[in-house]
């Protein structure tokens, strides 16, 4: 499976290789043989005697993430639609993008995320999962934006990378709780401990990360949105990814984890009405759209709604119905999008309403895009895959009953819900195929005159639609080798679902028959009754909802961040200052760290006090004083006076260093100042000088409280005595100061000149580089 | 004592600050300077004052004052020496560049 | 033996020196300096395998037996700082020549690389916690030259807000170390932990540790200090902006991991309680900075900050997880924003302009840095597989160990909101039409590449490769929740 996962993205790297070429063979023809590869390997594990495989790789093994593969029917499900539906879209590409195209790119993101697909699947450890996950995120971003020079396609690659990543980070959190509660990256053994996961205190936020996650990425109802946009990534990459797979993630994620979550009512409550809701607002949006591929997007988020729906039943007929439906949604819608880009290919146009008549001119694609939407309709015909699936929909909507007060209601609602989506969903299939292929031909509003498409354009749609008839025909083919399998990987029972055409005129059946007969009378009135979209417009609003984000939190940021990156030092400081005082005074009081009882003290004579008194009125002056020479002279002051306390207090080192550094400082002030203005009386008003004062006074007086605290609090002998005691024996001097700066703190005197040093260096070259700036200019 | 020398060098840093919250950048680099003596007073506080002769060894004296403090004052001196000089000349350079020494004027509109 | 510790400071220090005497022979001093870096880089690395052979290095220097002389100390979290921050150097400095002016060049750039390289690894590898200060002021002292350099009247004008605001923060941080003096009679890291644990009655402590905290905070731009900082980083050289955006705000980062694991461990429930919600706000601030300007280097700027406050997280959360996420974290973002500095510089230095309105389609002319930028970005969302995702699972995880739903929503959100950040750049620089009147400086280009891919390349390693770094991390993060391991490797008691 390790080969299975990673040999598309080995191909991937092998593709810029193949440059050379490019202009001779399609680069198609190549990657072609990756999907087909793994399909034939997963077909051959297909049967009845299917038992799940599990292989183990090393990857970070100290954190638990290691490459557990385990592939068993879901995994194998997923893993043929990926590969079986990659096989067609590769080869289907081949002749609908040019060569002229960035073929390279293309092929390497869709490899990319074909590696991602199967690790998604494949992948029992939950990091593992997730890194997949957000790479498909990111290679269907890559995708959606393949066509970059177009507005809508950057739009609609941010949009569904922002939502999704959402989606997937969201995720990430569920899988780390999951994780932290069971102590396991295993999803299998953490299904084993699902008793634990349900009695958790976590169980709520599991449940919701999850949540986010899969509806993000199916583009459940509110998350849809991000799908229309993705329709601008070229046809096949929508039939793949926005289609057939990418979008299934979700699916396959819920499914996943199901065995755990059905214990959950709440589990079955928000996952059935998220899924019936989007079935109803998808086909209901459907019809409104005017671009083939709008439609079929709406009709994806449609039928993604109905899967979810009936994983969210939680009841045995309704899973092996969403199993059996995710495999005939992807035939036919697989071949519906190749037939909505055949359309595009050969009119030049996919807005419905330039389109009609397309039959005669044709034909092929026609008949195929009637089985696709017929299918997709849930006609009740015998070779029709989509109808089984509906109909067993519809069985698995009117069993549901009630067991508390919610799902009571919901038991009512839903199946009255399920019936409203389905037949919209019959209007726009009928809108979809009448709307492009009957109707009036209009010549003249067609960019380009329509043959019938290449055969090789044809080939992958019609093995999509052979499927579609041959499942409806002989469904057995596919239930007992592979539906069975998965059926069971998701309930662990094993499965005993029989699939046939015919079970009597029953409530189902009748539903069935109810919808089309609804639903062709509202397709064939549709003009009629369409101006509906005008006082319910759907999802538009959520799209303005997004953008509205979008927008909000790029203005909103701006204007935050302005209000206080003024770029004034006045106010950082300020707001600085206030921070640093008001939370250490909070930790001062909250810790009862105050104590002014500090009892060894000096004592004080006159002569100090002159000293301290003068030094403060000098400092005080400082701020009262208006000229400029005043001021530097008043600095003087206190620097002289801090010289002479340091004569007073026994350090004479420090005095002489400081008079020195005093008298130069005073100097470089004079000097530097000696052309700039006067000080200028402050005009700033008087509630801003308040505002200084306060915090200076503040921060001044915490200082002090703090200093007198820790005076206070002298609770060891400082290591000093050592440095007497060392000084001359060890040191060989006298001065200790001296001894302990050149040779037990030489480290700090070594850098000290070096920080000297580099001033000089930069002060040199501020007034060297003032010549050339201005020959520069 | 140390209490009258912690609350002066309490007004250093208050006057400091003070100046540093004002506009023209002579002001605000008096207030750093003022800072510094404050910070440098808080250090030699906080070694004990007056407890002993200086801290050159003489035969026969055993009582000395803290000579750590004064190590560490004297290297920060010399850094706060360092950068203030540093400043000086920023400082001028900036004015004479922006044409003002006015902070409000180089507030600089880079951002949007 | 133990003197190999030291190298790392030396050899920079020396190298600094020797360039400042050979300035205007540019060739020469660009040669000397790649090959110093070089050496450097072998030297950090040639110490970090032998810290994790035979565990922590202490040298006394000087041979004053600690805590009295100056001890450093290389355990295996300042080594592998170190290392990262001479993958840095050498990366910077092959970029160096690509993108200053001869002039810039000649005026000492050199010098104050190597010095600032000097700064940073002592403060990484010292044991003093007035050397810690020294060591600042040097890494300090070197930044400001750096911003400077080049002299335009905008680089003056933030120099001085930088300046002053790091001047503050200076004298503050010797003012507390005086405190700290006084309370415990020591500036020996060790022995101020020892003496710490060994009081009953913590009073005062906690105040001097928040005003600490402050200190550091305010050099690591946690909010709500971080103003200085997005202007000042925007004015100098690419090269300078990567230095600082890559180092300076770790080595305050570096700082309170340090001295709020080993030292102020007494009152966890209100430190540490404080980070939780400072590392909350500064997430938020700094991502909606991000996404309020068009500027690209801004951006890349203002995205430091939530990046800080991810690290700030893991060590308010104080758990082994957590913490060996921040550290993770903390690697992680040297490389990043080192590669991502470097990105946008060569793409404000080929696209002509920093204002993403003005760019449109680069990507047809330098698919290269195009992809590399959407690595990095990717990277710094933390997105698997590369170097951020590790590094945010385990404080993710550390968070929600500890029950604490809230700082892991904002920790997703921020994550979301960087990303929408970044790939803003490529969406809007790098996608859309190709301008054909464009003329691409492909040799430019490809200069600019080199020293970024190899960046890129570590982001990738640190990522897929996490099973090398990552068991390393782990025990580094086991041996700072228990101090007494420092402690008795300094003290030898």
């Amino acid at each position: 499976m390790l080969t299975a996962v990673f040999l598309p993205l080995i191909f991937a790297l092998l593709i810029p290789l193949l440059s050379k070429w490019k202009d001779k063979i399609h680069t198609g023809w190549f990657v072609l043989i990756v999907p087909f590869t793994v399909f034939v390997y997963l077909v051959t594990k297909t049967g009845k005697d299917f038992a799940p495989i599990r292989e183990t790789y090393q990857w970070i093994p100290s954190l638990n993430i290691n490459f557990d593969f385990y592939l068993d029917g879901l995994g194998l499900l997923f893993g043929l639609l990926i590969s079986g539906i990659g096989t067609l879209v590769v080869l289907y590409s081949i002749f609908y993008l040019h060569k002229s195209e960035q073929l390279a790119h293309f092929y390497v993101y869709l490899l990319m995320f074909m590696t991602a697909m199967f690790g998604v699947v494949f992948s029992d450890n939950v990091y593992v999962l997730y890194t997949f996950w957000e790479l498909t995120s990111l290679s269907s971003f890559l995708l959606i934006g393949f066509w970059n020079h177009r507005k809508g396609s950057r739009y609609g690659a941010l949009k569904s990378m922002l939502i999704t990543v959402f989606g997937g980070l969201s995720l990430l959190g569920g899988l780390i709780l999951l994780h932290l509660v069971t102590g396991t990256t295993s999803i299998q053994a953490m299904i084993e401990q699902k008793e634990v996961i349900i009695q958790s205190p976590y169980f709520g936020w599991i449940l919701a990360f999850v949540f986010l996650g899969a509806f993000t990425k199916s583009a459940q109802f509110p998350f849809h949105i991000w799908l229309p946009d993705a329709m601008e990534a070229p046809t096949p990459v929508s039939a793949y990814l926005h289609s057939a797979t990418m979008v299934k993630a979700g699916i396959f994620l819920i499914a996943r984890f199901l065995p755990i979550f059905v214990l959950s009512e709440w589990f079955m409550i928000v996952t059935s009405t998220v899924g019936i809701v989007t079935l109803c607002i998808g086909s209901y949006m459907a019809v409104r759209q005017t671009d083939l591929k709008g439609i079929l997007a709406y009709s994806t988020i449609s039928q993604l709604g109905m899967i979810m729906a009936m994983l969210g039943y939680g009841t045995s007929t309704a899973i092996f119905a969403a199993v059996f439906h995710i495999l005939n949604h992807a035939t036919f819608k697989g071949s519906l999008f190749m037939v909505a880009g055949i359309v595009d290919h050969e009119t030049g146009t996919r807005d419905i309403r330039k389109l009609g008549g397309l039959m005669t001119l044709m034909p092929i694609t026609a008949t195929l895009a009637l089985f696709g939407t017929f299918s997709m309709a849930g006609v009740p015909l015998p070779f029709l895959n989509g109808f089984y699936s509906k109909e067993m929909f519809f069985q698995a909507s009117l069993d549901l009953s009630g067991t508390s007060s919610i799902t009571e209601v919901l038991a009512i609602v839903i199946p009255i819900l399920a019936v409203v989506g389905s037949i919209f969903t019959f209007v726009y299939s009928m809108y979809l195929f009448f709307g492009t292929f009957r109707g009036e031909y209009k010549e003249q509003e067609l960019p380009k005159k329509p043959h019938e498409a290449p055969i090789g354009m044809l080939i992958s749609p019609i093995i999509l639609i052979t499927g579609v008839v041959v499942i409806g025909l002989y469904a057995q083919l596919v239930n007992e080798p592979l539906l069975a399998h998965t059926y069971e990987a998701i309930t662990g029972e094993i499965s005993n679902k029989t699939i046939s055409y015919w079970h009597g005129f029953i409530p189902a059946f009748q539903l069935s028959l109810l919808v089309v007969g609804v639903g062709t009378v509202l397709a064939m009135t549709r003009k009629r009754w369409s101006s509906i979209y005008n006082v319910l417009p759907g999802s538009l609003s959520l799209n303005r909802v997004y953008d509205w984000l979008v927008d909000r939190t790029e203005k909103y940021s701006m204007k935050i961040t302005n209000t206080y990156m003024t770029g004034s030092l006045k106010t950082y400081a300020q707001l600085l200052l206030s921070a640093i005082f008001i939370i250490s005074a909070a930790i001062l009081f909250l810790t009862n760290g105050i104590n002014l009882e500090a009892t060894d003290l000096a004592p004080i004579t006159i002569a100090e006090l002159l000293i301290v008194g003068m030094m403060a009125f000098a400092a005080i002056a400082t701020v009262f004083t208006n000229s400029r020479i005043a001021a530097i002279l008043i600095l003087g002051v206190v620097g002289y006076g801090l010289s002479i306390l340091f004569v007073l207090y026994r350090a004479p080192d420090l005095a002489l260093t400081q008079l020195i550094v005093e008298t130069v400082t005073v100097a470089l002030f004079l000097l530097a100042f000696m052309h700039l203005p006067e000080l200028r009386k402050r005009t700033e008003p008087l509630r801003t000088r308040a505002l200084n004062a306060t915090i200076a006074i503040s921060f001044g007086a915490l200082m002090t409280i703090v200093a007198i605290s820790s005076f206070a609090s002298k609770w060891f002998e400082p290591i000093s005595q050592y440095f007497l005691e060392t000084s001359k024996s060890l040191g060989g001097g006298k001065n200790v100061v001296n001894v302990i700066l050149v040779d037990m703190r030489g480290l700090d005197t070594l850098f000290e000149i070096a920080v000297l040093a580099l001033a000089a260096l930069g002060i040199y070259g501020m007034i060297k580089l003032r010549g050339n700036s201005k020959e520069a200019k | 004592m140390e209490i009258v020398t912690s609350i002066l060098a309490g007004i250093l840093f208050t006057t400091g600050i003070y100046n540093l919250l004002q506009k023209q950048l002579l002001r605000i680099i008096i207030g750093t300077s003022l800072i510094s003596h404050g910070a440098h007073l808080f250090i030699l506080t906080m070694g004990e004052l007056k407890r002993g002769n200086p801290p050159i060894l003489v035969e026969g004296v055993t009582n000395y004052v803290d000579p750590l403090p004064q190590a560490l004052i004297l290297t920060s001196i010399v850094i706060s020496f360092g950068v203030t000089s540093f400043l000086l000349v920023l400082a001028y350079r900036a004015s004479q560049t922006n044409q003002t020494d006015n902070m409000d004027e180089l507030r600089g509109n880079e951002h949007e | 033996m133990s003197n190999l510790a030291v190298l790392p400071i030396i050899v920079p220090l020396l190298a600094g020196i020797i360039a400042a005497f050979i300035p205007r022979k540019t060739t020469v001093v660009r040669i000397f300096s790649r090959v110093m870096t070089i050496v450097n880089l072998a030297i950090a690395m040639y110490v970090g395998f032998e810290v994790y052979q035979n565990g922590s290095i202490i040298l006394e220097t000087g041979g004053w037996k600690a805590p009295f002389g100056i001890v450093i100390v290389a355990d295996m979290l300042s080594v592998l700082l170190v290392i990262t921050t001479n993958i840095i150097g050498v990366a910077c400095v092959f970029f160096a020549s690509r993108s200053l002016t001869d002039k810039q060049e000649s005026f000492y750039f050199y010098t104050f690389f190597f010095l600032l390289i000097t700064g940073v690894s002592g403060a990484f590898l010292t044991g003093d916690l007035f050397n810690l200060f020294v060591f600042f002021e040097v890494l300090l002292m070197a930044s400001y030259g750096l911003l400077v350099l080049g002299g335009n009247k905008v680089q003056f004008r933030e120099s001085i807000k930088y300046i002053l605001i790091n001047l503050f923060s200076s004298m503050l941080f010797v003012t507390v170390v005086a405190f700290l003096y006084s309370v415990v009679g020591t500036v020996n890291m060790a022995q101020i932990a020892q003496r710490v644990q060994e009081v009953e009655q913590q009073g005062i402590l906690t105040t001097i540790g928040i005003l600490l905290f402050f200190v550091f905070a305010t050099k690591a731009a946690i909010f709500p200090l971080y103003y200085w900082l997005p202007k000042s980083y925007i004015v100098p050289n690419p090269v300078v902006s990567a230095l600082f955006g890559a180092l300076l705000t770790k080595v305050g980062i570096y700082s309170i991991i340090r001295v709020f694991t080993l030292i102020f461990i007494h009152d966890t429930a209100m430190t540490h309680q404080l980070f939780i919600w400072l590392a909350a706000f500064t997430m938020i601030f700094g991502v909606i900075g991000a996404l309020s300007t068009n500027n690209v280097k801004l951006i890349v700027v203002y995205n430091i900050i939530p990046a800080i406050g991810f690290m700030l997280m893991g060590i308010g959360l104080y758990s082994e997880t957590a913490v060996a996420g921040s550290i993770y974290y903390l690697l992680h973002d040297m490389v990043v924003k080192g590669a991502l500095f470097l990105l946008v510089g060569a793409i404000v230095a080929l696209a002509g302009t920093s204002d993403l309105r003005k760019m449109n389609g680069l990507i047809h002319h330098y698919p290269v840095i195009g992809w590399m930028f959407l690595i990095s970005t990717v990277a710094l969302a933390g997105i698997p597989p590369f170097s951020g995702f590790v590094g945010k699972l385990l404080l993710l995880q550390g968070g929600l160990e500890q029950g604490n739903i809230a700082i892991v929503i904002v920790g997703l959100v921020t994550s979301l909101l960087i990303l929408f950040s970044m790939i803003r750049i490529f969406i809007r620089g790098f996608w859309g039409e190709k301008d054909e009147s464009f003329t691409p400086d492909k040799k430019k280009a490809r200069a600019f590449a080199w020293p970024i891919g190899c960046l890129v390349a570590i982001t990738i390693f640190l990522g897929v490769g996490a099973e090398f770094v990552y068991p390393i991390v782990a025990d580094i993060s086991t041996y700072l929740l228990d101090p007494s391991l420092y402690i008795d490797s300094v003290l030898k008691e």
